[in-house]
């Protein structure tokens, strides 16, 4: 081991953690977000949507990330092409970072799976808080905003820092699509002198330092959100 | 850059690539027999009476729930024949579907043991008592009375790890092996990357139907398997 190589790179593969967990943050925000949606449509049975959401969480669920993300890499430039020619401009295709299709799919990715979270942990919410909230004169929205997100969230929690971790794990294929995050700074580092051990030892450490802050942030969270989840007295 | 995306030639790839499917079986079924195996060794450390390798077992699961595959793919086959070398140890006889199956083994075998743990753990007490009440020794107890009740529990979540294990199998292209995304990847460089998005869509295609059919696979499974018994658990 070239451990005055690690005590070089080091620094650099620490750079690349912003890029990294940027990616993670984007996703998890508007992927959680187009989730809630998709398991709302699902709740409420609204024709069409209900069944195009199925058959895009199932497709998302079956396909590796590694397709989606070639897939969004060779799609997207297409679309957005045809779709500047079908206005009269010319977008330069080339000049989109490749991180915004790692970023794309990625969103697609966890708006799927959280929206499983999502489905799972709004029926787990007792039908009787509904029917209270509508009995104390508050509309759909307020009764769902204020009653039922709250003690969905509390029981989405754990799951939802499950998929979290995952999807630190999965930005490591951005690599794939040219993004150059924790995974693909060390491999470019090692490739002069072939210092793979090295490289991949410090990457290591470098994930399991971010999973472990976020697992104890993940229960953090939790341990605050208890006090929605029924029958905990506050 | 001019639109030659031609979705009536997608369905013609299909064929094509699946000819690597024999590749992608060998590699899920070997990880998921050696993931199950190691699994059962760390659930065994993980609820025994032992602090120390009640320790070890969760720090593995720990470690690789952290540890992104791709990482641990490239830690494995780049980084330890560096290693081994450094000892006098030559790997480089060592074939890529080995070291592939290794990599997955040991990241599946962390969900299984977690998939063991809880199923085991899920089983009501009373029905291990039950079996001492009646002079069942510890090994008869969990053979006849505990393990089938925990294996009927853990379907669902074993269709799901298999389902997980199958989609990692994409990651074998990463290191040259030539299984589904490995064969993708070639026909699409074969006619320089001009069908790329077609060959891309159809092989997630196939992995979309195939995990379909695990899935339905699972839900049977676990219908027949537990048709006619109580749920005993706690």
């Amino acid at each position: 081991m070239d451990f005055k190589f690690m005590m070089d790179s080091f620094p650099k593969i620490i750079l690349a953690v912003p890029i990294t967990l940027f990616m993670a943050f984007v996703s998890a925000g508007v992927g959680w977000f187009l989730g809630i949606f998709i398991a709302l449509v699902r709740k409420y049975h609204i024709p069409v949507l209900t069944q195009i959401c199925g058959v895009f969480v199932s497709f998302m669920r079956g396909v590796p990330m590694v397709i989606l993300l070639y897939i969004s890499y060779y799609a997207l430039p297409i679309i957005l092409y045809d779709y500047g020619q079908s206005i009269g401009a010319t977008f330069d295709v080339t000049a989109v970072p490749p991180v915004v299709y790692a970023i794309i799919a990625l969103v697609l990715d966890q708006a799927a799976y959280s929206s499983e979270i999502f489905r799972s942990a709004l029926m787990a919410v007792d039908e009787g808080q509904m029917e209270g909230a509508y009995s104390v004169g508050m509309t759909r929205t307020q009764a769902l905003v204020r009653i039922i997100f709250p003690q969905a969230l509390a029981i989405a929690l754990p799951n939802l820092g499950g998929i979290f971790i995952g999807l630190i794990k999965g930005t490591s294929l951005a690599y794939y699509v040219g993004v150059y995050e924790i995974t693909a700074t060390a491999n470019l580092l090692a490739m002069p002198a072939l210092n793979f051990i090295e490289a991949y030892v410090l990457t290591t450490v470098l994930y399991e330092g971010i999973s472990f802050v976020f697992n104890k942030l993940f229960r953090n969270f939790e341990n605050r959100f208890q006090k929605f989840r029924a029958g905990s007295a506050v | 850059m001019e639109n030659t995306f031609k979705p009536e030639t997608i369905l013609g790839y299909i064929p094509n690539v699946l000819r690597a499917f024999p590749v992608t079986m060998e590699i899920l079924l070997l990880s998921l027999m050696i993931s199950l195996i190691l699994g059962a060794f760390v659930t065994v450390a993980g609820i025994g009476k032992k602090k120390w390798l009640r320790e070890i077992a969760n720090g593995y699961i720990a470690f690789m729930r952290g540890i992104p595959t791709l990482v641990l793919i490239f830690l494995i086959y780049l980084g330890l024949p560096q290693l081994a070398k450094g000892v006098g140890i030559d790997l480089s006889e060592i074939s890529k579907n080995a070291f592939i199956i290794a990599c997955l083994s040991l990241s599946t075998s962390a969900n299984m043991a977690e998939m063991m743990r809880s199923s085991y753990l899920a089983v009501d007490k009373g029905q291990k008592e039950a079996a001492y009440s009646v002079g069942m020794k510890e090994f008869t107890a969990f053979y006849r009375i505990v393990f089938p009740q925990a294996l009927g529990i853990a379907i669902p979540a074993f269709g799901n790890n298999v389902i997980m294990l199958f989609k990692e199998t994409s990651l074998a292209f990463a290191i040259g092996v030539i299984d589904l995304m490995g064969k993708a990847r070639a026909v699409s460089s074969a006619s320089y990357g001009a069908n790329r998005l077609e060959v891309y869509i159809a092989t997630g295609l196939i992995y979309w139907v195939i995990c379909i059919l695990l899935e339905y696979l699972s839900k049977i499974t676990e219908k027949l398997y537990t048709k006619g018994r109580k749920k005993a658990t706690s």
